[in-house]
C-alpha cells in the first residue's frame, strides 16, 4: 500500500488547478450557482471544455488511438475531483467524457464513432441519458418506452422523467424496450434531440434551474443505424458503462472543500472555538476522508485492470454519508449559506441533494452490499 | 497512490493466517467475557509479528495490517500497542504494554497485570514502569479484554522517562485503536452475517429481511471506512489522520455494536455465541483517549488549528 501521490500525479493536479485559476471568471463562484444543466453554465461549459480540449485535459483518460492521453484511472480521478471541487465548469459534459464516450468507443459502429466522438472530444457536445421513467426508476428493467422496428427505422413512443440536461442536450442515450423480455428486451438508441416528436418539459428542482426534465417521445422515428450494439444488448452495455462511472462523481472532494470553507468562515467570525462545533466538523471530515479512501481502494483496483467489484457500492454509500453530514453541518452552523451569503456553500448544498438519488439510489447500493459483499441470501421477490 | 497490498504484505498476512488458524474458533463455554491464549501471544512474539514496524522496509502499515487481522480472532491479544506504539520506545520494553493518561489512571486498563509495562502519557513527559503485583488488581469486567486497575498513582511510580513526545505517542495510540477496531468491526459483522444467514424465522433466513440487510450494509460501509482510515493513518502517522481514524472507529463502534446484538435476538444476550468477544472489545476501545469527543477535538485541532 502506498498512500502518497507520485510527483507526476501531484503535478497533474497542480496543472489542473493552475488551469482553473487562469480560466474561470472572477465571479465564478456566484455564477456556478446556476445548476450544472442551466443554460448559463451549459453555454459557459462549451467554451471552457474547448479550452480543456486544447490543453489535452478534456479526455486525458481516453485511449491514445482515438485522441485521448492514455492516462490511468488515477488521472481520471484527479481530474474529476478538481473539476467537481471547482463547481464542475464542464457542466453536463463531464458525463460525455466519463462514460458516454468510453461506451461509444467500446460498442459504437464506425459511423457512430465518427459522428459522436469528435464533438465530445472537442467539448462541443451535450448528452442526456434517457433512463428513468415514471414507472421505472430503481427498477429500470420495468421501463416501457417502446421502440418498434419497421423496415429500417425505429418508431419510439413513451416517456422519460428526471432526465438531466435534456433541455439543452443535442443527443439522448435512450434506453428503450424492443421486446417484452424483461432485461433482454432492452436496447439503446442514440437519438438526436431535435428529432420530430420529442417534447421536453423542465421540472423545477432544488438543484438549480434547467437540471431535470420530462421527455416525451411521440412516434419518434430514428434509423436502425442509431441503435448502439445489438438489439437486447442494453443491459450488458449499461454494465460496461457503470464500470467507468460506478464510483460516480467524487462528491467527497467538494464536500471536504465546502467543509473547509465553512470552517474558515466560522473562524473569521470567531465562531469556531466551541467544542460542539469543532466536534461536529470533525465528524463530517472523518466521513469525507472515509469516503475518499474507500473510493481510492476501488481506483487502485481499476488501475491494476481488476474488476471494480461490488465494493464500489460501499464507496458510493460512504459518499452519501459524507455529503449529508457536511450539508447538515453547514445548515446548523452557517444557515446564511442557503441564502446568498456564501455562494460556494450554497452551490454545494444545491448539488448535494442528488448524492443518494441519482445514478443508483443509496438503497440499491445497500442491496448490492448485502448480496454481493456480505453474501447474504437474497430477498424473496 | 496504490492501495493494493505489496508482495511483502501478502506474505506477512499469509503467515499470520497460518499462525492464527488454530485460534479461529472460540471455545465459548470456557471463555467468559474475555478469551486469552498465552500460546498465541508467545507464537506471535517469537515469530516477530509484533516487531514488523521496527523494520523500515515494512513499516507501520504492515504492522497495522497484522493488528487488523489478529483482531478478527476471538482471542484478545496485546498486539496493537506493541506493534504500533512500541517502535517509539524500543523493543526492550516488556510486554504487555498498557497506555495510560494520568487523569484517567483509576479506570481499568486493558492487559494490566504484574510484569506489564505501564506507559504514562503525561502532559509534559512520557514515562514508564514495570507494574508489580502490589500495584495492580485484576478486574472482572464486561469488556472482552483481560483488565486490571492500578492501585497507585502512575505519575509517582513511573521511573523511566522517555525521550518521546506525548503527541507522537497519542498519534500512534490512535492508529492502534483504529487498526484493532477495523478488525473487530469486520469480525463482528461477519459473525452477525453468518448468524442471520443460518437462522430461519417466518420460513426464511433472517438475512432476507431488508430491515436487517440495510443496517448490516451500513455497518459494512463503516467497517470498510475504518479500515482505510486506519491504514492511511498508519502510513502518514499524521496527528490529524490518526485522530480522524480513531474518531471514525469509535463512532462506528457506537453505531453498530447494538445492531449486531439486536440481530442475534436472544442469542445476542448469551455467552454461548462469540459475538461479544468482538463487540465488547469495541466498547472498551470506544472509551479510550476521551472517547469520540476527545478524538474529534484532537482532529479539529490538528486539521484546522486551535480555536
Amino acid at each position: 500500500m502506498n498512500f502518497e501521490w507520485t510527483s507526476e500525479e501531484a503535478a497533474f493536479r497542480q496543472r489542473l488547478r493552475d488551469f482553473l485559476a487562469a480560466t474561470l471568471p472572477e465571479d465564478w463562484e456566484r455564477f456556478s450557482q446556476h445548476g450544472p444543466a442551466s443554460p448559463a453554465l451549459t453555454d459557459y461549459a462549451r467554451g471552457f471544455c474547448g479550452k480543456l480540449a486544447d490543453e489535452g485535459l478534456l479526455t486525458p483518460h481516453w485511449p491514445k488511438e482515438i485522441g485521448g492521453g492514455g492516462l490511468d484511472p488515477w488521472h481520471q480521478t484527479i481530474l474529476a475531483e478538481e473539476m467537481w471541487i471547482a463547481g464542475e465548469p464542464r457542466g453536463g459534459q463531464y458525463m460525455n467524457v466519463n462514460w458516454i464516450g468510453p461506451t461509444l468507443i467500446r460498442y459504437g459502429s464506425p459511423e457512430q464513432q465518427a459522428r459522436y466522438l469528435p464533438p465530445i472530444a472537442e467539448g462541443r457536445a451535450l448528452w442526456c441519458q434517457g433512463f428513468s421513467e415514471p414507472g421505472a426508476g430503481s427498477d429500470l428493467a420495468s421501463l416501457r418506452t417502446r421502440a418498434v422496428l419497421e423496415g429500417d427505422e425505429y418508431h419510439v413512443t413513451g416517456q422519460k422523467i428526471w432526465t438531466s440536461y435534456a433541455g439543452l442536450a443535442d443527443t439522448c442515450f435512450l434506453v428503450c424496450r424492443t421486446s417484452d423480455d424483461r432485461k433482454k428486451g432492452i436496447s439503446i438508441l442514440l437519438v438526436p434531440m431535435d428529432t420530430p416528436g420529442i417534447t421536453v418539459r423542465q421540472i423545477p428542482s432544488l438543484i438549480g434551474e434547467g437540471d431535470i426534465h420530462e421527455v416525451f417521445f411521440d412516434d419518434v422515428v430514428v434509423p436502425a443505424t442509431a441503435r448502439l450494439g445489438e438489439e437486447g444488448e442494453a443491459w450488458s452495455i449499461i454494465a460496461f458503462s457503470l464500470t467507468n462511472e460506478r464510483l460516480g462523481i467524487p462528491r467527497y472532494a467538494l464536500a471536504e472543500a465546502a467543509l473547509d470553507r465553512a470552517v474558515s468562515i466560522l473562524q473569521e467570525q470567531d465562531e469556531f472555538g466551541g467544542e460542539a462545533v469543532r466536534i461536529e466538523a470533525a465528524h463530517a471530515l472523518a466521513l469525507c476522508r472515509a469516503s475518499r479512501m474507500a473510493s481510492y481502494a476501488i481506483v487502485s483496483r481499476r488501475c491494476r485492470g481488476e474488476a471494480i467489484g461490488p465494493e464500489s457500492a460501499s464507496a458510493r454509500f460512504a459518499t452519501v454519508m459524507a455529503e449529508r453530514r457536511v450539508a447538515e453541518f453547514i445548515v446548523e452552523y452557517l444557515p446564511e449559506a442557503l441564502a446568498d451569503a456564501h455562494p460556494y456553500l450554497k452551490m454545494h448544498h444545491q448539488r448535494g441533494i442528488v448524492a443518494g438519488i441519482a445514478a443508483g439510489a443509496a438503497e440499491i447500493q445497500l442491496n448490492i452490499i448485502a448480496t454481493d459483499v456480505l453474501k447474504l441470501p437474497r430477498e424473496p421477490r | 497512490m496504490d492501495l493494493t497490498l505489496t508482495e511483502d504484505q501478502i506474505a506477512i498476512l499469509d503467515a499470520v493466517e497460518s499462525l492464527a488458524k488454530p485460534y479461529a474458533s472460540a471455545p465459548v463455554h470456557d471463555a467468559g467475557f474475555a478469551l486469552v491464549s498465552d500460546d498465541l501471544d508467545r507464537e506471535l512474539a517469537e515469530g516477530g509479528f509484533l516487531d514488523i514496524a521496527f523494520d523500515p522496509d515494512l513499516g507501520s502499515v504492515s504492522a497495522a495490517l497484522v493488528v487488523e487481522r489478529l483482531a478478527h480472532l476471538p482471542y484478545a491479544i496485546e498486539a496493537a500497542v506493541s506493534a504500533l506504539v512500541r517502535p517509539l520506545f524500543g523493543a526492550e520494553l516488556p510486554r504487555p504494554l498498557c497506555l495510560v493518561e494520568p487523569g484517567r489512571s483509576t479506570r481499568p486498563l486493558r492487559f494490566l497485570k504484574a510484569g506489564a509495562t505501564v506507559i504514562v502519557v503525561g502532559a509534559d513527559s512520557v514515562s514508564s514502569f514495570i507494574a508489580t503485583a502490589e500495584q495492580v488488581r485484576a478486574e472482572e469486567t464486561l469488556f472482552g479484554y483481560p483488565m486490571g486497575s492500578l492501585l497507585v498513582d502512575p505519575a509517582t511510580v513511573a521511573t523511566v522517562t522517555h525521550d518521546v513526545s506525548r503527541d507522537a505517542v497519542k498519534t500512534r495510540w490512535r492508529v492502534a485503536i483504529a487498526a484493532e477496531a477495523a478488525g473487530l468491526l469486520a469480525a463482528a459483522l461477519d459473525s452477525t452475517a453468518t448468524y442471520v444467514t443460518d437462522r430461519q424465522q417466518f420460513g426464511r433466513p433472517l438475512a432476507t429481511f431488508q430491515a436487517l440487510r440495510h443496517r448490516l450494509s451500513e455497518a459494512q460501509v463503516r467497517a470498510n471506512g475504518v479500515y482505510w482510515l486506519a491504514m492511511n493513518a498508519a502510513a502518514t502517522l499524521d496527528a490529524g489522520d490518526a485522530a480522524l481514524a480513531a474518531l471514525h472507529a469509535q463512532e462506528s463502534a457506537r453505531a453498530t455494536v447494538y445492531d449486531f446484538h439486536q440481530f442475534l435476538g436472544a442469542m445476542g444476550m448469551t455467552l454461548e455465541h462469540p459475538l461479544h468477544l468482538w463487540t465488547y472489545r469495541l466498547k472498551a476501545l470506544t472509551s479510550e483517549l476521551g472517547g469520540r469527543g476527545g478524538q474529534a477535538l484532537a482532529a479539529a485541532d490538528a486539521v484546522w488549528g486551535r480555536g
